[in-house]
């Protein structure tokens, strides 16, 4: 997969934008506000049709504008094919080679990326909440029928809410309480899934940068029990069965309490929960294991690289895992996107065919000045 | 300018779903240049479909009398009854020509977040055809999406109890469809439902 073209209209604070990335590393370099997170934004938003930072869709379009567009020309398994997202009143619309794309599957056939954030640095130390969009966006990158399974999850777990907060009849409830397992269900196996092939690689790759203990990933199902089935149908069972339980419960705070959405990623150190022990340096080099093992799981997978997406992660980090993190991005042959607000960060990520690019004020141009000394 | 009659007419046909306004310009031309029979018929037909076709009584399919032809035809099976949400999707089970048994439309599904709960279905009514005992299958069709499931299951829950076997139609790959067409969640479906051959 390649991206070989780049169209970004009224996105953000980016007015337009028309690049050719390279097929390897593309340098944003700009100061802050100038607009580099927007493209990396745009280009995570035509790849997953989702906002990368939790915003609505209307703050997508550039202020004052009634339209944002972002296209991309992809080479996707020799073929050429132009993916194209709208956003207009809140809405958005995606084409597929000029079509409108009936369903998500056209759309996202062969697609994927993943995406590395300073905001996914806070992962370790932020709530629950967090660290569930962070397992989910990786669930999703691997397989993406989860979106479709993700939002009839959502949409049961709104339903039940509302006959709770109605006092609709039991009899009611109890429908949705299936609805809700069922659907809870198969959110739970594909996080399993995705854990029992991305756990052990985030392990290992923890341990290649740090020096830190045992590390551990896990994931604590809220209010099944230590001892809770693995298969999905056990898992329905399981769910119906705590629904059910604590539907008095449920009724009083007018809210579903056990569920998918009430979970946790359990990231742990020397068997302690690196939520309350981890340093800030640890907690880092934890989810810096966890994107590199991201990576080699889509390339394992899939059988190519995912398009990477860094947003100015390196003056995040600290010299010597920065030099890890490019050296694997150099590594993975990867087409990768890196915004930074000091070129030398990245420089070795970057080779002959590096695009440089510089933002500033939302125009994006095209300098080979950029180009550090030592990679010339 | 456009007269406005004309403007009224594509305004009402650009009501109709699927149509834009510009199909709705297409169609009223096209009213316009045929014969005058055309419109007279179309009148009659309209205020025909307003006038005469009305809910059947018993299955709450469309009818032109009290009851509609799947409850009357006297060769159709009253030991099977078939579920549905809608009149359309009565419509596509009954092209197969494979059922022979009876139906009952909902004229919805349970969705909570629509505030459409039991009341406002057809539920009611269907337990009172249930009650004289001669149904032994009630097959429930709604959509395999979270309110069509939630529907069944709620059916289900009430109809177990009376002794009435409750199936739910199979969910899989479309007959005859490439794999390769099947959305990803019918595939991931269809892989985990697999069977033994």
């Amino acid at each position: 997969m390649l991206l070989e073209q780049l169209q970004i209209a009224d996105f953000r604070n980016l007015h337009a934008v028309n690049v050719r990335p390279s097929p390897h590393a593309t340098v944003v370099v700009g100061a802050n506000g100038q607009g580099k997170t927007s493209l990396l934004e745009a280009v995570y938003f035509l790849c997953t049709l989702r906002p990368l930072r939790a915003n609505r869709l209307s703050e997508l379009v550039r202020f004052g504008t009634e339209q944002a567009t972002v296209a991309g020309r992809f080479t996707l398994g020799g073929a050429e094919r132009e993916i194209s997202v709208q956003v207009a009143a809140g809405l958005r619309q995606a084409f597929v080679d000029g079509k409108k794309a009936a369903k998500l599957e056209d759309y996202f056939g062969g697609v994927s990326v993943v995406a590395f954030t300073p905001d996914d640095l806070a992962v370790v130390k932020g709530g629950p909440e967090v660290r569930r969009a962070f397992l989910d966006r990786a669930v999703f990158n691997r397989f993406p029928a989860y979106l479709r399974e993700h939002r009839a999850y959502q949409r049961a777990l709104k339903s039940r809410n509302r006959l709770l907060k109605e006092h609709a009849p039991a009899s009611y409830v109890e429908a949705y309480d299936e609805a809700v397992a069922r659907t809870g269900a198969r959110v739970l196996v594909r996080r399993r899934e995705l854990l029992d092939e991305l756990g052990p690689r985030a392990v290992s790759a923890v341990r290649a940068i740090s020096q830190l203990p045992d590390v551990g990933v896990g994931y604590t199902a809220l209010h099944l029990g230590a001892h809770h089935p693995q298969t999905e149908e056990g898992l329905e069972q399981a769910l119906l069965h705590a629904l059910v339980e604590r539907l008095d419960r449920d009724r009083d705070r007018g809210f579903t309490s056990v569920g998918p959405h009430a979970d946790d990623l359990q990231l742990t150190l020397g068997g302690r929960s690196a939520r309350a022990y981890a340093s800030q340096g640890q907690g880092r080099a934890l989810v810096l294991g966890w994107k590199i093992a991201e990576i080699e799981n889509v390339r394992a997978a899939f059988g190519r690289p995912p398009l990477l997406l860094l947003d100015d992660v390196s003056s995040e980090l600290d010299p010597e895992r920065n030099a890890f993190l490019m050296h694997t991005v150099a590594e993975s042959r990867a087409q990768v996107l890196l915004t930074t607000t000091d070129a030398s960060l990245v420089a070795r990520a970057a080779g002959p065919d590096t695009l440089w690019l510089r933002v500033e004020a939302g125009e994006i141009s095209e300098d080979a000045r950029l180009r550090p000394a030592r990679t010339a | 300018m456009t007269p406005d009659p004309l403007n009224r007419l594509v305004a009402q046909l650009s009501k109709l779903p699927g149509i834009g306004e510009k199909t709705a310009q297409r169609l009223a031309f096209h009213i316009l240049r045929a014969p005058d029979d055309y419109a007279t018929e179309l009148v009659a037909a309209l205020q025909e479909v307003k006038s005469k076709v009305r809910l059947c009584t018993r299955c709450f399919s469309l009818t032109e009398g009290q009851l509609c032809g799947f409850c009357t035809d006297p060769r159709r099976d009253d030991r099977v009854l078939c579920v549905v949400e809608g009149i359309a999707d009565l419509m596509a089970l009954e092209k197969t020509r494979e059922f022979k048994g009876r139906y009952h439309v909902l004229h919805g599904v349970l969705s909570p977040l629509e505030g459409i709960g039991p009341e406002q279905l057809r539920i009611q009514e269907l337990l009172v055809r249930l009650e004289d005992g001669k149904v032994e299958e009630v097959i429930v069709a709604t959509n395999p999406d979270v309110e069509g499931e939630a529907t069944a299951l709620y059916l289900m829950r009430l109809l177990k109890p009376m002794g009435i076997r409750v199936t739910r139609l199979a969910q899989g790959l479309p007959m005859g469809g490439d794999l390769e067409f099947a959305d990803q969640a019918t595939l991931a479906r269809a892989l985990s439902g697999r069977r033994e051959l």
